[in-house]
C-alpha cells in the first residue's frame, strides 16, 4: 500500500523524469538487442528491423508502463480540465453568468451554514458540554420551571442525586466596584468554587476558584469575564493580584477568563458564594424559601440523560414529602435541559428555517446553470458527436462535461466564500440576537470543507443533467450536420422542466416572504398598551453595604423621585419592578381570591409586577375601572393592588374586581384591588398579555427602575439625571439606561431581521428563475424562428407571433406557479411558528406574490417575444 | 506465433520474472535473456510486456530500480527484489506448484 502510493507519487511528481526514464530504459533494450543481432553477423538495418520486430509497438509498451505506474486518471483530468477551461474561456459571458449564478447560490449557503455550525453544530466551547445540564424546578403546573434555587434545594440535591456527577450554583449581583477612577457597577456571577471547573473552562490568565473558597470565612477572590478584561482593564494582565473594595470589603483579583459565551447572564466579574452578602446570609443559607439561584449541572459518566431525568424527579417527590410548606401545594416537580439546547433553543428554528431557504436558492441556482449548460451542449452537439464517434466512451464524455461544471461550481464557490466572508460580522450581530452563542460563527475548517463539498456536488449534479439529456444521440447528430441547431423534444422537455421547477421553488420562498413580510407589519403595528414615545428607563442601584436597613433605600428613592420630577423637562417620573420589554422573564406566581374556594391543585396563577404611584401614567396605559396607585398607599397603609384587563376577565368578567381582595401568602394577608389597567405587552410584542397582578412598590419592595416620560428628547434629560443620582450619592451608579422606544424597536429587530434575510432569499430566487425563464424564452424563439418565419408569410401578423411567444412562456410560468403554491401550502404550514397575525394560507399573499411573480414573467418573455414579432420571415427562411 | 506464449496468465510472466531477479539484480533485456537460456528456448518473453510487467511490480513494491552501468558498460535499469518480492515469490511458487500439480492429476487421471 504505501509503496504503491510512493511509487504514484514519484512518478507524478517526476513526470518529465520518469518519461526520460521510460525511454531510455526501452531505448537501451533495443540498442542492446541490435548490438547482440550485428555481432551475430546480421546488418544493423537488419538487426534494427528485427528487433523492432520483436518488441512489438514501442510506442505500445509505452503506454501500458504509463498505465501500470497508477497516475493515468490524472493525465485524464488534466486533458479535461484543459479541455473545460478552453471552453469556458471561448464563452467568457457563459461562464460568468454560470459562477455568478452559483455564487449567489453557494453564497448563501455557506454564510448560513457558518450560522449553523457555529451555533448548532460545533462542540460548546466548554470541555465536554454535551454532559452539561441545567437543573430547573417549580410549581408541575409550570412546564418552564421558573423557582429558583435555595441553599438547602441545592445542598439535597447534591447530596441525593445518584446520575450527576457536580452541581454547582450560579446568581448574578450587581455590584459596586471602587478603587477605579470612578464607582463602577459590575454585573456579577456568584457561584460554587468548582463552578468553572464543571463547565470545563480554563482560565486564560491566573486561575479560577479553589476548592473552600465558596466556604464561609473565605478570604474574597474576583475572576474577570474576558470582555470587561479588555475593556475596562486594557488587557493588561497587571490587574491579577489588585485589590478591588466590594461590599465594604477587599477582593482580590485572581485570573481572567476566555472568551465565553453570555451565559447564563452577560458577566463582568465573578465572585465565590460567600463571598456575595446576600446568598452567605446565615439567615438566608438556613431559609429553605429563600431562593435566588440557578443551578448547573455534569452528567456522571455512564449517566444517560433520561435516567438523570428520573434521578431528580425523584428526589423533587422525595423533599416535597419531606417539606410540604417549602415547596408548591398541589405538585412540585423538577427537570433537566441540555445546557446546548438551552444555549441554542431560541435561535434553532429561525436558524434552520433559513439554511433550508438558501438550500432551495442553491437549487434553483443549480437549474439554472444547467439550463444554461444545456444551452451551450445545443452548441456543442457537433464536437461531442465527433468525440463519440472517434471512440470517447460516454463516461469519458460525462467526465468532462461534469469537469467543466465542477470547474464553474468551484469559483462560483470561491466568490460564494467571499460573499460568506464577508458577511461574517453582519450575521454575528444578527445571530446574537438569537443565542449567546454568535461570537462562535466563523468562516473555519468546516466551513471550508462545507463549501468545498457542496461546490463539487453542485458541479456533479448539474453537470449530469444535461450529460443525461445527451446520451444516445451520436448517431442522429452526425447525420444532421447540415442542421444549424438540433434539439431533441427529451431535451426540450427537460429544459421546461427545469424552468417550471425553479418558478415553482422561487414561488414558494416568495410567498414564504410574503407572509412573513406581513407578519413583521403586523406585529410592528401591535398596539403595545402602552406609549413607548419619550420614556426612559434607568437601573440605579444602591450600595446594599451601606444601605442595610429597607427604610434608607426607600428614602434614597424618595429622593430620587422628587427631585426627578422636579428636573425641568421630566413630565412624569415612577419606579417599577419590572417594565413592558425589559427582556426579563415573566415571574408567575399563584394567589388566592377572597371568598371563593378552589382547590389548590388549580390554584389561578399570574405574572406579578410592581410599580409606584405614577408608573402607569408615566407609560401611558390607559386606567379601565377604580384608581391608579398613589402616594397615599404607603407602606403603612393597607395593600392594594391592580390588575390587568385579561385578569379582570378571566376571574371576575361580568362582575367588578375593584373592592375585591387576593392573597398570595396562602390567607396571611390581602391585598385590595383598587383598580383596573390595561393590557401591556410586556415580554414581547407578539405575545399576548397574559394575567398580569400590579403591586404597589414601597408596600412589597423598596427599589426598581427609574421610569421616566420626558417633554422633549429622552437623551437630553439622561444627563441631568444622572449628575442627579451622582449628587445623591456617588456610590450608586446607574446603568442599562434606555428608552421604551429603543426597547421596542430591539423588540422588533430579530423578526425584522430574519424576515429581511429570508425576502433577500426570495428576491434572489425568484431573479435567478426569471432569467431562467427568460434565457428559455430566448433559445426557444431562436430555435423555432423558421417556424415563425413559416407562420408569417403565412399571413401571422407580428401581435400573435408576440401573443404565441408570451403565451408559451407564461404556460410555464402558470404550471409552476400553481405547483409552487401546492409546496407553499404545504411548507408554510411547517413555518406557521414565524408567522404573526396572518394565516399560513392567506389569499391576500398568495395573490399579490402570484401577481408580481407574473408581472416580473411578463417582462422576461416580453423581450424574446418582441425578437420573434420583430423577424422578418423572409431573412429567416432564406438563412434557416 | 507469440501469441499463445504472450497469452500466458499475466501472473506467470510475473513469477517467471520475480524467479529470474531471485539469483542476481539485472536489467530488463537480462532478464528476458535469461528467462529464454533457461527455459530452453520454450518460454519467450514478448518484450512489449516485459516492461509494463516490471513496472507494475516494481509499484506493488516487489521489486527496486536503479541505474547502473552494464557488462557493455551502458547505462542500464537494474532491477532487483525486495523483501516482499520473496515473500510473493516463495508464495506464487507454492500456488504454482499446487496448482500445475493439479493440473497434472487431473490430466493424468483424464
Amino acid at each position: 500500500m504505501f509503496a504503491d502510493l510512493r511509487f504514484r507519487l514519484g512518478k507524478l511528481l517526476g513526470r518529465v523524469g520518469a518519461e526520460g526514464e521510460l525511454d531510455r530504459e526501452l531505448r537501451g533494450h533495443l540498442e542492446r538487442e541490435i548490438e547482440e543481432s550485428v555481432r551475430r553477423g546480421l546488418s544493423p538495418e537488419e538487426a534494427r528491423r528485427q528487433a523492432h520486430l520483436d518488441f512489438g509497438g514501442v510506442e505500445r509498451a509505452k503506454e501500458e508502463c504509463r498505465d501500470s505506474w497508477g497516475t493515468r486518471f490524472l493525465d485524464v483530468l488534466a486533458a479535461d480540465l484543459r479541455l473545460a477551461a478552453r471552453n469556458l474561456r471561448r464563452r467568457p459571458g457563459f461562464a460568468l453568468l454560470c459562477v455568478f449564478t452559483l455564487a449567489l447560490g453557494i453564497g448563501v449557503n455557506t454564510a448560513l451554514f457558518s450560522v449553523v455550525y457555529g451555533v448548532l453544530l460545533s462542540a460548546l466551547p466548554y470541555g465536554g458540554g454535551d454532559r452539561l445540564v441545567l437543573l430547573r424546578h417549580g410549581a408541575a403546573s409550570d412546564s418552564v420551571g421558573q423557582m429558583p434555587f435555595s441553599v438547602k434545594d441545592i445542598a439535597d440535591y447534591k447530596a441525593q442525586s445518584q446520575t450527576l456527577e457536580e452541581v454547582v450554583e450560579y446568581h448574578q449581583m450587581s455590584f459596586i466596584l471602587l478603587g477605579r477612577p470612578e464607582a463602577e457597577q459590575v454585573r456579577t456571577g456568584v457561584v460554587s468554587a468548582n463552578f468553572f471547573d464543571v463547565l470545563g473552562v480554563r482560565p486564560l490568565y491566573g486561575r479560577t476558584f479553589l476548592t473552600g473558597e465558596d466556604q464561609h470565612g473565605a478570604a474574597p477572590v474576583l475572576v474577570l469575564s474576558y470582555r470587561y478584561f479588555l475593556n475596562s482593564h486594557g488587557g493588561d494582565t497587571a490587574v491579577i493580584g489588585r485589590s478591588f473594595r466590594l461590599n465594604d470589603r477587599a477582593h482580590i483579583v485572581v485570573g481572567v477568563l476566555p472568551p465565553l459565551p453570555a451565559y447564563p447572564e452577560e458577566n463582568d466579574v465573578y465572585m465565590p458564594a460567600s463571598a456575595c452578602p446576600f446568598r452567605s446570609n446565615p439567615d438566608r443559607m438556613a431559609d429553605r424559601n429563600s431562593r435566588m439561584m440557578s443551578v448547573f449541572a455534569r452528567l456522571k459518566p455512564g449517566a444517560g440523560f433520561r435516567q438523570a431525568q428520573g434521578d431528580v424527579s425523584a428526589i423533587a417527590a422525595r423533599l416535597a414529602r419531606e417539606f410540604p410548606d417549602s415547596y408548591p401545594a398541589g405538585g412540585y416537580g423538577s427537570h433537566l435541559a441540555l445546557l446546548r439546547e438551552e444555549l441554542t433553543r431560541r435561535a434553532q428554528p429561525t436558524f434552520l428555517m433559513l439554511l433550508a431557504a438558501s438550500g432551495l436558492v442553491l437549487l434553483i441556482a443549480c437549474a439554472n446553470v444547467a439550463n444554461l449548460m444545456l444551452c451551450r451542449l445545443l452548441e456543442r452537439d457537433r464536437e461531442m458527436a465527433i468525440r463519440a464517434a472517434l471512440g470517447a466512451s460516454p463516461m469519458r464524455l460525462w467526465r468532462q462535461l461534469v469537469t467543466e461544471s465542477t470547474l464553474l461550481a468551484l469559483a462560483g464557490g470561491a466568490a460564494g466564500l467571499a460573499i460568506a466572508w464577508t458577511a461574517r460580522d453582519l450575521l454575528v450581530a444578527y445571530a446574537a440576537r438569537f443565542t449567546p452563542r454568535a461570537e462562535e460563527i466563523r468562516v473555519d475548517a468546516a466551513v471550508l470543507l462545507f463549501t468545498l463539498l457542496i461546490s463539487v456536488l453542485t458541479g456533479i449534479v448539474f453537470g449530469s443533467v444535461p450529460a443525461l439529456a445527451w446520451r444516445k444521440r451520436v448517431g442522429t447528430v452526425v447525420r444532421d450536420s447540415g442542421a444549424q441547431m438540433s434539439d431533441s423534444v427529451g431535451r426540450r422537455k427537460l429544459r421546461q422542466l427545469l424552468v417550471v421547477s425553479q418558478v415553482a421553488v422561487a414561488f414558494v420562498l416568495l410567498t414564504g416572504a410574503g407572509l412573513m413580510i406581513r407578519s413583521a407589519v403586523n406585529v410592528a403595528r401591535v398596539d403595545p398598551g402602552f406609549r413607548p414615545e419619550r420614556v426612559l428607563t434607568m437601573n440605579v442601584t444602591v450600595n446594599w453595604s451601606r444601605y442595610t436597613e429597607a427604610r434608607q433605600v426607600r428614602e434614597f428613592f424618595h429622593v430620587l423621585l422628587t427631585c426627578s420630577q422636579a428636573l425641568p423637562g421630566v413630565v412624569s417620573a415612577a419606579l417599577a419592578f419590572r417594565f413592558p420589554l425589559d427582556q426579563a422573564a415573566p415571574w408567575a406566581r399563584g394567589f388566592l381570591i377572597e371568598g371563593r374556594q378552589i382547590p389548590e391543585r388549580a390554584q389561578p396563577k399570574a405574572d406579578f409586577r410592581a410599580a409606584s404611584a405614577q408608573y402607569f401614567q408615566t407609560i401611558g396605559v390607559p386606567l379601565l375601572r377604580g384608581r391608579f396607585f398613589t402616594d397615599q398607599d404607603h407602606e403603612q397603609a393597607p395593600q392594594v393592588a391592580m390588575v390587568n384587563q385579561s385578569m379582570a376577565l378571566r376571574h371576575w368578567s361580568g362582575e367588578d374586581p375593584v373592592g375585591r381582595r387576593i392573597s398570595f401568602n396562602g390567607g396571611k394577608t390581602w391585598a385590595t384591588i383598587v383598580g383596573v389597567v390595561g393590557d401591556v405587552r410586556q415580554y414581547g410584542l407578539d405575545q399576548a398579555a397574559g394575567d398580569g397582578i400590579y403591586l404597589c412598590i414601597p408596600q412589597v419592595t423598596v427599589a426598581g427602575t427609574l421610569v421616566v416620560r420626558t417633554a422633549g428628547e429622552p437623551a437630553r434629560v439622561e444627563a441631568a439625571l444622572r449628575r442627579l443620582v451622582r449628587e445623591i450619592d456617588p456610590e450608586n451608579p446607574v446603568s442599562g439606561v434606555t428608552t421604551l422606544e429603543q426597547a421596542r424597536s430591539e423588540n422588533l429587530a430579530p423578526r425584522r431581521l430574519t424576515t429581511l434575510l429570508f425576502a433577500l432569499l426570495a428576491v434572489l430566487t425568484v431573479v435567478i428563475a426569471i432569467s431562467g425563464l427568460g434565457g428559455l424564452m430566448a433559445l426557444s424563439v431562436r430555435q423555432r424562428a423558421s417556424e415563425i418565419g413559416v407562420r408569417m408569410t403565412l399571413g401571422a401578423t407580428p401581435e400573435r407571433v408576440l401573443s404565441l411567444v408570451l403565451r408559451q412562456g407564461l404556460a410555464l410560468v402558470m404550471l409552476g406557479l400553481a405547483l409552487g403554491a401546492a409546496g407553499a401550502l404545504v411548507l408554510s404550514r411547517l413555518a406557521a411558528a414565524f408567522l404573526f397575525g396572518v394565516e399560513a394560507t392567506d389569499p391576500a399573499t398568495y395573490l399579490i406574490s402570484s401577481a408580481l411573480f407574473l408581472a416580473a414573467a411578463t417582462a422576461a418573455c416580453w423581450l424574446p417575444a418582441r425578437r420573434a414579432a420583430a423577424l422578418d420571415p423572409l431573412l429567416v427562411l432564406r438563412t434557416g | 506465433m507469440t501469441s499463445s506464449k504472450t497469452d500466458l496468465l499475466q501472473g506467470t510472466l510475473d513469477l517467471l520474472i520475480l524467479r529470474t531477479l531471485a539469483l542476481e539484480p539485472m536489467h530488463g533485456w537480462g532478464i528476458s535473456q535469461r528467462i529464454q537460456q533457461v527455459s530452453g528456448s520454450v518460454l519467450w518473453v514478448n518484450q512489449g510486456s516485459l516492461y509494463p510487467a516490471l513496472h507494475r511490480l516494481e509499484r506493488r513494491g516487489w521489486v527496486l530500480s536503479t541505474w547502473g552501468a552494464s557488462d557493455n558498460n551502458r547505462q542500464a535499469k537494474y532491477y532487483s527484489l525486495t523483501r516482499a518480492g520473496r515473500r510473493q515469490l516463495r508464495g506464487e511458487t507454492e500456488n504454482w506448484r499446487r496448482v500445475s500439480g493439479a493440473i497434472g492429476k487431473v490430466l493424468g487421471t483424464a
